[in-house]
């Protein structure tokens, strides 16, 4: 219900690859400093919050030994085009007033939308970075931002009546369901996160290897347009 | 007031079958009853008891696959066909007297039925299968007649006008070709008669030959575009497999161990008929239709002398080395190796139902090891049901439709191909493979002969 | 907006999932016009279970396809009687359905009887234990029906969901290797079990070692192609591992849509109104009968249906919310504990405990069935005596892996004190997802004066209604049963040779959290039983007090059992329905003297 239209995701498949690179060479390249934007362009993001997102997602799934991090995959581009489903509008959940603060575990009470939740929050946490370390977040080191993003997780910091966790949680989420989701939504590009994790996607048959007891499954992915590893 | 129709798509034009070119629809009729009730001046109550059985008739017949379009009222007319040189459309068949036939006579009835010539004596397209029809009975056209002029509603929709083009929308050619192809009705009914000892074989072939008319689409045409036999009788190439019809390639129903029912029984054929779902195989394209028009309508006894009937049919291409089946594939691909070329494509798109083996989970979804559709020398269908994907439709006495999705969208030629002769080649079928060529000529014809079938909601 | 009135139909039923597709089958087989009506719209396999594009995990458990559209109606939730309760505004804890099908389309499939003695288990606690075994302010009941009763209605659900598993007892004799704890049948399952799946097999190994009674969950996802008694067909089940939260693109989960609607829907006395929100029930101005129902269309149209019989099969608390806000039954007070709508509010008691193998054994855990599994009950229900441990209740342990796909993989992440993100996640998570073996305790949650449901005074649905308040917390007794079932499975993770074993444990004090996935099994709120104090819909589930509504659902359940709800939905469903054609109908009223 959410998929682009063909035309479109065509030109993002053709674009993947183009994005993958580009992430490759840089990091190979730079592998203490920020990766760059994409060659995709936000249609919500602005150019900063854009960086942003780059430079946090990076540190929440890092490339590294066990495969490729959030910005190989796709993540942002992934989180900017959700922006623009009912999801990111609230349209999921209960937004009816009166909004009353309440014990955390009875759950999320605010009258924002993950739209807003992402204003609020990356414009809180580029301040929270400038305010301690005098830099953009994204200019900021591989430690130091994962200090920041730190003190977003653990922090009690508001960022007026949004808990800085509340962001860290929406942005950690989303991040996971964009390295891990089907390529259809502009994230696991490559199916790099099923490499990873060893998840064969959308082939959804195992009848062979129900009782094939302990033994690794040996065939690649296939996404749901047929894109295979 | 006339109503506006609707614009219908045009089905396929598919050039071999002309405008022969339609389903295969089975007309069953309890012929012996109404042979009883056709004497003497009937009452209304005989009427309605007679136009009950016309109507059961009609229905198990499937005059409303060609003379019937959704949305428009019962018998209309309207169905497009699609020539070379322009497109026909079914006559309104209702009782109106000035739109349908309902200035028809019985015997203009019944010559239009049996012979193809309309009351005012220009002759029908063959597109209507008069020359199988030519064999039935008196009693049979009569139920038939009371039931379209007493039961059936009268509409005054005029089908769209006929975009054939001067000098062949002539029709005085037809017949000249009527008189080479068509039987004389009285000849035909001879045939009927040629099992006098047994009940059953007659009553096969009577429903076989005449009414249900399976040789239309089932039986090969000669360039003159005739049925090259209208009976078993005459000549082995009855039932012996037919051209394309809306891309779709009938197989034979003869003794074929391969590609015929060679290894059906007469329990799966019945079982086929009524249920469009059998272990060896499930309904699509035009027999979805004449299955669930017509055949799962027919009784119990009418269903088993079809199927002792066409089980009688000696193979026709006689050197076919039975199928046996082939586990090594089966065995490759639960061992996670996928290196036959298609064999990946297979486990990712279509193993899932029709399971690494080809065996599949029939009567839910058909196998593909040793199903003759797969192992036809012609790959269309395969082919059209990849490319567009097929539901088995539910049926009076199976309820569930099971859909499969097309791949014409996610796959490429090359793909299609490949894993479309991976199936052939696979479990013991051991058939040629196809190439993307095929795939790309029936890629083409698919955006007018898909037939848009409502999702199922089960 | 219009008013617009219908033609008085027999039978109106409300809710279009499992209950009300049965009451429909039962109700048209005997003649009766019915219309069901469902506020969501229609669902199919081929359209929302579309191969391979419902494959979709982000979409599916994540954006909740199938799932209630909260936006429209919710539920506020607090956790005892000082707080002011809230909405629970996003999707977490339990996840009702919407649409043709219900929670019947999304469910997973594990299909349970009912234990014989969780069915009378308050005469079972006072015979066993005496009566000040029950602990102050636990409203322990009896359903008021037998298993002896219901049996041939447990029978009938199982052939009709093509129900896979194999029997212990059947008349008598013991036939094969299924629960020694169950009970006996009139017949075997209609289909054989499921294959297990890896960490099935090394927990069904494992636990017989630790001198347990392991056997093959009775799951309604097919072992193999099957037609029902209907006529409907099944495909069987491959392990795909989308079922809880999908419509089963294989037709081997059993659902409505698949399982009865296919007959249903061909019956002309039948009639299915998609997108028509029941805002409440009518009755007259004795109050003591139902004329018949208003509903919203899809174009807002405000719809007065006539109906002689009204069947009430929303959704659990749906159905008392739609009590409540009709005006049928006397709400319950927890101050002076009288009245009886929205008493005994229950939930289910579950949490997980994960073992790792050895890193060369790989447990593909997207390798997955909703219904299938293995479980031992040797400490559920009474299979063991509960004097020495001080609490009432039990809970199955299971391997019940449905199919853990990427995201939720990554979600889960690894083992405890691992971080949440960073590449310690990456390899903790790999390794979880990869090696590890989870085993659920689903235990029983018991009723309390104090948990409860009733109309939240602030906020409203999308219609102008109340939302329904949830009133819940754990108590001790329900934690003590958790920490004593779930410290057994320790002997079992030993014996599967685990490196590790992280056991999942209800800690004492801890609230309610509304915020992370426990279950969708809620029960209770309007109970059956044979005391119309105490109960709001009589051994029949009719109504005490409106004679022609009957109430169809989990709501029936006076306290929470060890096992699934749908297996016990499903026979009540079919148990009232046997009652109301052989009885009801013949001569309608009350089938029990209030």
């Amino acid at each position: 219900m959410l998929s682009p239209p063909l035309s479109r995701r065509r030109f993002i498949q053709a674009l993947s690859s183009a994005t993958a690179l580009t992430a490759c060479t840089w990091l190979a390249r730079s592998p203490k400093a920020a990766p760059q934007a994409s060659a995709y362009t936000p249609t919500f993001f602005t150019p900063e919050e854009w960086r942003f997102l780059h430079a946090a997602c990076d540190r929440l799934i890092p490339e590294d030994a066990n495969g490729p991090g959030a910005v190989e995959l796709g993540v942002p581009e992934f989180i900017d085009r959700q922006m623009a489903t009912p999801y990111a509008h609230g349209a999921l959940w209960y937004m009816q007033a009166p909004h009353v603060a309440g014990p955390a575990n009875l759950g999320y009470q605010l009258p924002y939308t993950p739209r807003d939740i992402y204003r609020r929050g990356i414009a809180g946490a580029r301040k929270l970075a400038r305010q301690t370390h005098n830099a953009e977040f994204a200019d900021l080191d591989a430690d130091t931002r994962d200090s920041v993003l730190t003190v977003l997780e653990t922090g009690d910091l508001q960022f007026d009546d949004l808990p800085a966790s509340t962001f860290f949680g929406h942005l950690l989420g989303n991040t996971q369901e964009g390295a891990f989701s089907d390529p259809i939504h502009g994230g696991n590009k490559g199916l790099g996160g099923w490499a990873m994790t060893g998840f064969p996607g959308a082939r959804a048959d195992f009848m062979d290897w129900v009782d094939q007891y302990g033994r690794q499954y040996p065939l690649g992915s296939v996404s749901i347009s047929g894109e295979t590893i | 007031m006339m109503t506006n129709r609707k614009k219908i798509p045009v089905r396929n034009p598919v050039f071999q079958t002309l405008m022969l070119r339609k389903k295969t629809y089975l007309l069953a009729i309890p012929g012996a009853v109404f042979a009883l009730s056709f004497a003497g001046s009937a009452t209304a109550g005989d009427n309605a008891s007679i136009a009950k059985r016309g109507e059961y008739l009609a229905r198990a017949s499937d005059c409303a696959a060609c003379h019937t379009v959704s949305g428009h009222a019962q018998f209309s007319g309207g169905v497009p066909f699609a020539l070379p040189f322009g497109t026909i459309f079914s006559s309104n068949i209702t009782p109106d007297r000035d739109h349908g036939t309902g200035r028809y006579t019985e015997a203009q009835f019944g010559r239009a039925i049996r012979e193809g010539v309309r009351a005012d004596g220009s002759p029908l397209y063959p597109a209507m299968p008069y020359p199988s029809y030519a064999r039935m009975t008196d009693a049979d056209i009569h139920a038939l007649y009371i039931y379209f002029t007493t039961a059936v509603t009268p509409s005054s929709e005029i089908p769209p006008v006929n975009t054939t083009a001067w000098p062949l929308s002539i029709r005085w050619p037809l017949r000249i070709w009527q008189a080479f192809f068509v039987p004389k009705s009285d000849q035909a009914k001879k045939s009927t008669e040629r099992f006098p000892d047994d009940a059953v074989m007659a009553r096969g072939a009577y429903l076989v030959e005449g009414p249900g008319h399976c040789g239309a689409c089932h039986t090969p045409r000669a360039a003159t575009l005739q049925e090259k036999s209208l009976t078993a009788q005459e000549s082995p190439l009855f039932l012996s497999g037919g051209s394309a019809v809306d891309g779709w390639t009938p197989t034979s129903l003869r003794g074929e161990n391969r590609t015929g029912l060679g290894r059906w029984s007469e329990t799966d054929i019945v079982s086929f008929l009524r249920n469009g779902r059998v272990a060896h195989g499930s309904v699509f394209g035009g027999m979805s239709g004449a299955v669930g028009h017509g055949t799962q309508y027919l009784d119990d006894s009418d269903l088993h002398a079809i199927a002792r009937f066409l089980k009688s049919l000696p193979a026709y291409d006689k050197d076919q080395i039975p199928w046996h089946y082939d586990a090594s594939e089966a065995q490759a691909l639960r061992n996670g190796d996928t290196s036959a070329p298609g064999a990946r494509l297979y486990v990712d798109r279509c193993a899932a139902c029709h399971r690494t083996d080809g065996a599949a989970y029939p009567t839910t979804f058909p196998p593909l090891a040793g199903n003759p559709v797969v192992m036809n020398p012609a790959p269309d269908s395969l082919i059209q049901i990849v490319l567009a994907g097929s539901t088995i439709p539910a049926m009076r006495a199976s309820p569930s439709a099971f859909v499969m999705p097309g791949f014409g969208k996610t796959m490429t030629d090359e793909q299609i191909a490949e894993v479309v002769s991976f199936i052939r080649a696979s479990w013991g079928n051991n058939t040629a493979p196809v190439s993307p060529t095929d795939v790309a000529r029936l890629r083409k014809s698919l955006s007018t002969a898909t037939p848009v079938t409502p999702t199922p909601l089960n | 907006m219009a008013t617009i009135t219908r033609k008085s139909v027999d039978v109106v039923i409300v809710g279009g999932g499992w209950a009300g597709s049965i009451m429909a089958k039962e109700l048209t087989e005997a003649g009766q016009h019915v219309v069901m009506l469902e506020r969501g719209g229609e669902r199919s396999t081929a359209s929302d279970g579309a191969y391979p594009g419902s494959l979709d995990e982000l979409e599916g458990n994540f954006r909740f396809k199938i799932f209630q559209k909260l936006s429209k109606t919710t539920v506020t939730v607090r956790n005892n009687i000082n707080q002011t309760a809230l909405p629970y505004r996003q999707l977490a804890a339990f996840l009702p359905g919407e649409g043709v099908g219900g929670a019947g389309l999304h469910w997973s499939g594990v299909h349970l009887r009912m234990a014989p003695d969780d069915l009378t288990l308050r005469s079972t606690v006072i015979s066993k234990y005496g009566k000040s075994f029950i602990p102050e302010g636990m409203n322990l009941q009896d359903y008021g029906v037998t298993y002896a009763e219901l049996e041939p209605y447990f029978d009938k659900a199982e052939k009709v969901f093509g129900t896979s598993g194999e029997a212990y007892k059947v008349q008598g004799k013991i036939v094969g290797n299924g629960n020694a704890f169950a009970p006996d049948r009139s017949d075997d399952f209609p289909l054989p079990p499921l294959k297990d799946v890896t960490g099935a097999h090394l927990f069904r190994k494992a636990a017989a070692e630790a001198g347990y009674h392991p056997y093959s969950i009775p799951a309604a996802n097919a072992s193999r192609q099957y037609t029902n008694p209907y006529g409907a067909q099944m495909g069987p089940c491959n392990f795909c591992g989308y079922c809880s939260g999908y419509a089963c693109y294989m037709y081997s989960k059993a659902s409505p849509n698949v399982n009865i609607l296919p007959a249903l829907r061909k019956n002309p006395l039948f009639e299915l109104r998609s997108n028509a929100t029941v805002l409440h029930v009518t009755l007259d101005s004795t109050k003591s009968r139902a004329t018949g129902v208003i509903y919203l269309d899809e174009k807002g149209d405000e719809i007065i249906q006539p109906a002689e019989l009204v069947i009430l099969a929303a959704f659990q608390f749906n159905n008392v919310h739609l009590m409540l806000v009709s005006g049928i039954g006397k709400p319950y007070d927890p101050v002076s504990n009288t009245g009886v709508v929205g008493r005994n509010f229950v939930y289910q008691n579950i949490s997980t405990t994960t073992a790792w193998l050895d890193p060369s054994v790989y447990t593909s855990q997207f390798i997955g069935t909703g219904g299938g599994g293995v479980a031992f009950d040797d400490f559920n229900s009474e299979n063991f005596d509960h004097g020495p441990q001080g609490f009432i209740g039990g809970s199955p342990v299971w391997v019940n892996q449905a199919g853990v796909k990427a995201i939720a993989a990554a979600k889960a992440g690894g083992p405890p004190g691992t971080p949440r993100w960073g590449s310690a996640w990456k390899s903790g998570m790999i390794d979880t997802y990869k090696h590890a073996v989870r085993m659920d305790a689903h235990g029983s949650n018991m009723a309390y004066r104090d948990v409860f449901l009733d109309l939240d005074p602030t906020w409203k649905d999308a219609f102008g209604r109340p939302l329904l308040r949830m009133t819940f917390d754990w108590k001790d007794n329900d934690i003590r049963m958790n920490r004593y079932v779930v410290s057994k499975i320790a002997n079992v993770t030993k014996a599967m040779g685990a490196r590790r074993t992280h056991l999942g444990m209800k800690e004492f004090g801890q609230p309610f959290d509304t915020r992370f996935y426990q279950t969708t099994h809620l029960g209770g709120g309007a109970v059956m039983g044979n005391d119309p104090q105490t109960s709001a819909i009589n051994r029949y589930l009719q109504c005490w007090d409106v004679s022609n509504v009957f109430v169809i659902g989990s709501n029936a359940f006076p306290q929470g059992t060890g096992y699934n709800p749908t297996g016990m939905v499903a026979a009540l469903a079919y148990w009232s329905a046997h009652h109301i054609r052989t009885t009801y109908l013949k001569n309608p009223g009350p089938l029990v003297p209030a």
